[in-house]
């Protein structure tokens, strides 16, 4: 029960009672492990789990804090990852049966990041195959699972760190965005998650979907959880040349400005698929809330998305033709929907590559001059529909038009933000008629993800979507 | 087969060294055709001559707060 009680709380507060010496981090790791043996059947979120490994690091963090050292911000808190994420001599696979057993060389910056903070790493988490699949599903490791309803899929394709976060069984985990990786996991399964400003972390020693499209982010419980996590994993990277060398701020110690006077967009876009009316309301409701603690609402003048989308599916499908090349010749192991998806790649002119690329700058202009003139965030839905089952959304047998009709809907509201490289954070903001959470999206300024963590973190202190556990 | 299965056919096997079944290549002709458009006609529309692929981090890094 003691332990129960420590899983269920959040990673700042754990972070800070393992500095303190209220509790250790073997007792923090013992407790994610009480939840994942009760877990996991039920969600399959780990593809790997390292507990004697993790109980080892745990203990060796609690030495070190009682010799006085504290590594960082995240000393002792126990952690999961996308399996995506590359450490030296571990086996990586990028959700594939082709890496099943592949060994990365190298340890990906964003991990190096976190070891200097002093997290603890429990395992790595199912994903969507090579990332490239918006619910969860995976024919290779068994598809994920929502918690909320194990019918449901969890979104993709960070599947296992949404389901992890959300269940409890981790304090906080990676994940990756290339068209809502992070956001539709963080909104399918009701925790927090931050898609930063292309350039804000690196992708090095990650596993790319699209080199140009690719964010790396953390899924949380709650925002400042977040804000704390993506102050440790932001940063210029050698290793990277797409970073900013732009200062990280102090997101945390900006999180508590509150939403007085702050203007904030607000939009129903039917991009290519319409807001189910229980989703609009909920959405609706999260712009009354911040209205009342003094947020100034106003409609978002959305430029039209198409394009943006797009534009979006020529990059990621020619990039990911061209890495996945020799793979896909020799006739390797994809699921079909993930090797069909990639197909049309080798049939784009370079020329009409190119011009999505050029078109990107526009674009960008484009949505600041409009929907964000005078404001500082839009906001609109993650998903714009309950979240579904996993066998609605089973294309592996039809693949082609229907896998991409469901991607389409899916991404609808999420890809065009991958394309203007913009912050967009995803906060749960209620549960559908089936008891599935919902998430509204924020999108800021370039760099400006403490604007969106402030607008989160002041609607978390209204609201208590993000105290609901999964039972 | 309509022409532009055929010449979707005919970047399979010529220009890529890939085969694909005659349903899948106008399913891929298909497909490519609504995304080649869309970008052609959105180039036409907004871009000029002197449009470079990396203004893009230059106008995140101009507009960042």
């Amino acid at each position: 029960m003691i332990n129960d009680d420590l899983a269920l709380r959040d990673l700042s507060e754990v972070a800070d009672a393992i500095a303190a010496g209220r509790i250790t981090s073997v007792q923090a790791t013992e407790a994610c492990l009480e939840r994942i043996a009760v877990w996991q059947p039920r969600t399959n979120a780990f593809l790997r789990l390292h507990k004697e490994k993790a109980l080892e690091q745990a203990r060796a963090m609690d030495k070190e804090l009682a010799a006085g050292q504290r590594r960082g911000p995240l000393h002792g808190v126990p952690m999961a990852h996308k399996d995506m994420y590359y450490r030296t001599g571990e086996i990586s696979t990028g959700g594939s049966a082709i890496r099943r057993s592949w060994v990365a060389p190298v340890t990906s910056t964003v991990l190096q990041k976190l070891d200097a903070a002093g997290v603890v790493e429990l395992g790595f988490l199912n994903m969507a195959e090579f990332a490239a699949g918006p619910t969860g599903h995976n024919v290779h490791h068994g598809h994920c699972r929502n918690p909320w309803d194990d019918k449901r899929v969890t979104g993709g394709s960070s599947s296992g760190s949404g389901a992890s976060v959300a269940a409890r069984m981790v304090y906080g985990a990676l994940g990756s965005d290339t068209g809502g990786s992070i956001r539709l996991p963080a909104s399918a399964c009701g925790v927090v998650g931050m898609k930063a400003t292309y350039g804000r972390v690196s992708r090095a020693g990650a596993v790319a979907r699209s080199w140009t499209l690719d964010h790396v982010g953390p899924l949380t419980r709650t925002v400042r959880d977040n804000a704390r996590m993506l102050a440790v994993v932001a940063g210029q990277d050698p290793d990277d040349s797409t970073t900013s060398e732009k200062p990280v701020p102090d997101y945390e110690a900006l999180l508590d400005g509150g939403v007085q006077g702050l203007k904030i967009g607000f939009a129903l876009p039917d991009a290519l698929a319409p807001v189910e009316p229980q989703i609009g309301a909920a959405v609706q409701a999260a712009a009354d809330a911040l209205g009342k603690l003094g947020a100034v609402i106003a409609p978002a003048k959305m430029p039209d998305f198409t394009a943006l989308y797009r534009a979006a599916e020529v990059i990621v499908k020619c990039e990911a033709a061209a890495m996945h090349r020799p793979w896909m010749e020799a006739d390797a192991a994809y699921a079909n929907q993930v090797r069909t998806r990639m197909e049309a790649g080798f049939f784009i002119p370079a020329t009409q590559y190119i011009d999505a690329l050029r078109l990107r700058a526009h674009f960008v202009r484009e949505f600041l001059d409009a929907a964000m003139d005078g404001v500082d965030a839009v906001m609109l839905p993650a998903i714009p529909f309950p979240v579904p089952t996993i066998e609605e959304t089973d294309v592996e047998a039809s693949g082609g038009p229907a896998t991409l009709s469901m991607v389409a809907r899916f991404t609808g509201l999420t890809r065009p933000f991958n394309t203007l490289g913009l912050p967009a954070l995803s906060v749960p903001c209620g549960f559908d008629g089936n008891g599935a959470p919902i998430g509204l999206q924020l999108i800021g300024r370039p760099f400006d993800e403490a604007v969106l963590y402030r607008i989160g973190h002041a609607y978390q202190g209204a609201t208590d979507h993000h105290r609901k556990v999964p039972t | 087969m309509d022409d532009k299965t055929r010449l979707a056919a005919g970047i399979a096997k010529q220009l890529q060294g890939l085969t694909y079944d005659d349903k899948r290549l106008a399913e891929i002709a298909a497909e490519v055709e609504v995304l080649n458009e869309t970008v052609r006609k959105a180039a036409a529309q907004h871009l000029t001559f002197d449009d470079d692929p990396a203004a893009f981090a230059s106008v995140l890094a101009k507009e960042a707060k």
